[in-house]
Parts: C-alpha cells; sequence; structure tokens
C-alpha cells in the first residue's frame, strides 16, 4: 500500500481538521495535498502523538489527526496509555508503518522485526485500534472517525515510496505563527495577545 | 554504646527530618493549596504532571482543581508536546515534575520547545537539593543543565512569595516564547524547615 494514496482518502474527508504530522516525507506529502496554516510538522522524533494529544484536549471541539511514522511511534510508547487514559474523542491518530527510519537512511525498525502497533494501542486501552488492510479500508475507517466521536487509532502498512513533492515552504517559527492565527480565525480564540505599552495605563 | 549513640534523639539526623516531616503534613496540604492557586492565579489552565513523593499532595491538589486540566503522563517528555501543542490551541500550561523528569525531557525541550519558541512553565521539584541523601548527582547537575540551555531559572523556598514568582514567571515565560523553570524545594513545598541562610 502506498501512504500517499491513503493521505489522498484523508484529504478528501479533513476539512478544517488540524493536522499534526510527525519528522520526514509524510509532512511534505500531506502539505502538498492539502496546503493549509493548520498543518503542524514536527520535528522531535516520536513527539507527534503527544503534540497532537495536547491540541485535542485543548480544543475539544475541533477535530485533531496525528500523522505518525513507526519509528516516531516506537520512540513514544508512552504516549499510547496517555492517551487511552484521556480518551480524546476529536483525535485521529494514524500511523504509516513502513518498517523502516526511512528518514534516517531506511534501517530497520522494530515492527520490521514483529512489534505489532495496534496491538501494542489496544493493550494501552485504545479500544478502537485497528489496521487497515488496504486503501478503500483506509479510507472508510479515516471517513467514520473524521465524522464520528470515538478516539481512533488506524495502523497502515505501507512501502517505502516517497512521492516527489516540494519541500517544506515555511520554518519551525513561521509554522507556528501561521498555526496559531489560523487558530485564532477558525475557533475564535484569542492566544496571542499583545499588552498595551505602560505609557498607555 | 555504639548502639546507643545512634538512638540518641541529639545526634540522629534522619529522626529530626521524620519528626518534622510528621508535623508537617498540614504545611505541605497548605503549600499544595497555595500553590495551585498561584497557577490559576497565572492563568494556568492545562496542567501535565509525573508524580514524586515530594510533589505528592502539589498532584492531589492539582488533581482536585475543577479549573485545572490535569493530564497524567507516562514519562515527561510527553508533557512537553501535549503543553506544547495545548498552548498552540489557546491554552495556559506548566508541567510538574522532577528535575530527573527534566533531564527525561530535554530532547524535546530542545527541538520542540526553544526551536518554535513556545512559552512553557516549568515546575521542577528539585532532588538533591542541599540536605537530601538521595540524587545527589541530578541535584549538582540541575541548574548547570539549565544554564546551558538558556533557561531562565528560579528556586523557591517561600511558600509566601509563591503566588507572585509564579504570576512573574508566567509574563516572563510568555513574553520571551521561551520554557522558564521554577525549582520547588522542600521548604517551598511544606516538607522541611525554612532556613535562613538559604
Amino acid at each position: 500500500m502506498q501512504r500517499f494514496e491513503c493521505l489522498k482518502k484523508l484529504a478528501q474527508v479533513a476539512g478544517d481538521a488540524l493536522v499534526v504530522s510527525s519528522a520526514g516525507a509524510v509532512t511534505l506529502e500531506w502539505n502538498a495535498l492539502r496546503p493549509s496554516d493548520g498543518n503542524f510538522r514536527v520535528r522531535t522524533l516520536g513527539l507527534c502523538s503527544s503534540i497532537a494529544l495536547g491540541m485535542a484536549m485543548g480544543l475539544p471541539k475541533r477535530r485533531v489527526v496525528a500523522l505518525d511514522g513507526d519509528g516516531s511511534l516506537l520512540m513514544n510508547l508512552s504516549s499510547l496509555p496517555t492517551i487511552a487514559r484521556m480518551k480524546p474523542k476529536n483525535l485521529l491518530h494514524i500511523v504509516f508503518d513502513n518498517e523502516v527510519y526511512e528518514a534516517s537512511g531506511s534501517k530497520q525498525t522494530a515492527t520490521g522485526a514483529g512489534a505489532d502497533l495496534v496491538g501494542l494501542a489496544r493493550a494501552a486501552g485504545i479500544k478502537n485500534a485497528l489496521w487497515a488492510e488496504s486503501v478503500e479500508a483506509f479510507a472508510q475507517i479515516a471517513e467514520k472517525a473524521m465524522c464520528g466521536d470515538t478516539l481512533t487509532f488506524i495502523g497502515v502498512k505501507v512501502g517505502t515510496e516517497r512521492e516527489p513533492v516540494a519541500p517544506y515552504p515555511i520554518d519551525e517559527v513561521e509554522n507556528k505563527y501561521r498555526f496559531i492565527r489560523y487558530v485564532e480565525k477558525t475557533a475564535h480564540v484569542e492566544i496571542l495577545k499583545t499588552n498595551l505599552p505602560a505609557s498607555y495605563n | 554504646m555504639r548502639r546507643s549513640f545512634l538512638i540518641c534523639p541529639m545526634f540522629d539526623v534522619n529522626r529530626i527530618a521524620t519528626d518534622f516531616e510528621r508535623r508537617s503534613s498540614l504545611n505541605s496540604t497548605e503549600a499544595a493549596q497555595t500553590l495551585v492557586k498561584a497557577l490559576r492565579g497565572a492563568g494556568i489552565d492545562l496542567v501535565a504532571t509525573l508524580p514524586d513523593i515530594n510533589l505528592a499532595e502539589l498532584l492531589r491538589a492539582v488533581e482536585e482543581s475543577h479549573e485545572i486540566i490535569h493530564v497524567p503522563v507516562c514519562r515527561e517528555e510527553e508533557g512537553m508536546g501535549i503543553c506544547a501543542g495545548a498552548y498552540l490551541v489557546g491554552k495556559k500550561c506548566a508541567a510538574i515534575m522532577q528535575n530527573g523528569g527534566f533531564f527525561n525531557s530535554n530532547n524535546a525541550i530542545v527541538s520542540t520547545l526553544l526551536q518554535y519558541q513556545i512559552p512553557l512553565l516549568l515546575l521542577i521539584y528539585y532532588a538533591g537539593d542541599i540536605g537530601d541523601r538521595t540524587f545527589s548527582t541530578t541535584g549538582s547537575l540541575t541548574e548547570p543543565v539549565l544554564q546551558a540551555l538558556g533557561i531562565r531559572y528560579y528556586i523557591m523556598r517561600e511558600t509566601d512569595d509563591a503566588p507572585e514568582l509564579i504570576r512573574r514567571a508566567q509574563i516572563m515565560t510568555e513574553d520571551s516564547k521561551r520554557p522558564v523553570a521554577l525549582l520547588l524545594t522542600k521548604e517551598l513545598l511544606g516538607r522541611r524547615p525554612a532556613l535562613k541562610a538559604l
């Protein structure tokens, strides 16, 4: 299965969901398919699931999607029991499992040696955790998760193909500001406040 | 002879500490309530935590606060991500942990909080502080690591100062868009007598 084909299906149902993506090619592919200031690129390997959890808890009425990888999730497995404990209904956690550290020279990860990420998610307490066995199955589960109100974890076994797409157009700080301004505008919250100068007091 | 020396209360420093701790359960409960009130006063509404025995009362008070979303994490580095994500959608966050947990969090502090210029109030229990019988290595490296990261920090020993110090630290982290650390000592948490010299 190809990651890019799955991402195309997700883009059809993503709407205005906030999307947090793990370090690596998945970020570039997603941004090519759904360019938006509601996309947030993660640079700390492993932190994607935790950042997405924080967003989902901070904005419970907004759909949040984590685009995680096997190497990334393996580094932050303890986020699974934390997500299960907090149970955010608006979080969809997707893991594209290509069984290698794709961005770091394609050495095999532990999933290539048999570790089962969906099994780990279930054992951590995420009841609605399942493997998508085809692009169509992925599309169905993703659509259901985007419309429903259940914490969902989807594992997808994918190949190591990369789609030739443009590089990420902005740096980390610009990504932060654009993302915050996008949330302010679309969720009607005030996040960045500038105080009046002291001379106004 | 030796045995009678050891049980003599005058010379048994462990016994003195234990007596204080026995007497001070009220102190630590009050300190915890003061700190949680201070966090609320600073606008904090989401707190990620991982326990240390000296933080037990504080974490209980956080859990009981209806105004704070409490996220108990399994590893402190998760908390950096959770707080960063919550900040990006409008929450004011704090992370409460032991200094060992601060060490656990360093990659996320560097490549998420500092790299993206995300503010966060770090409330770090100062294990290995003067007088402690454990974690001396952790204690001796806590301030140098904070300094190396360019994280401004303040050592909290006076419970009475806590509300104002927490309020000011929150202003500093928001204004600088960098994490700011407050080191929580046993004195602050009502678990050891305060000394004028510290």
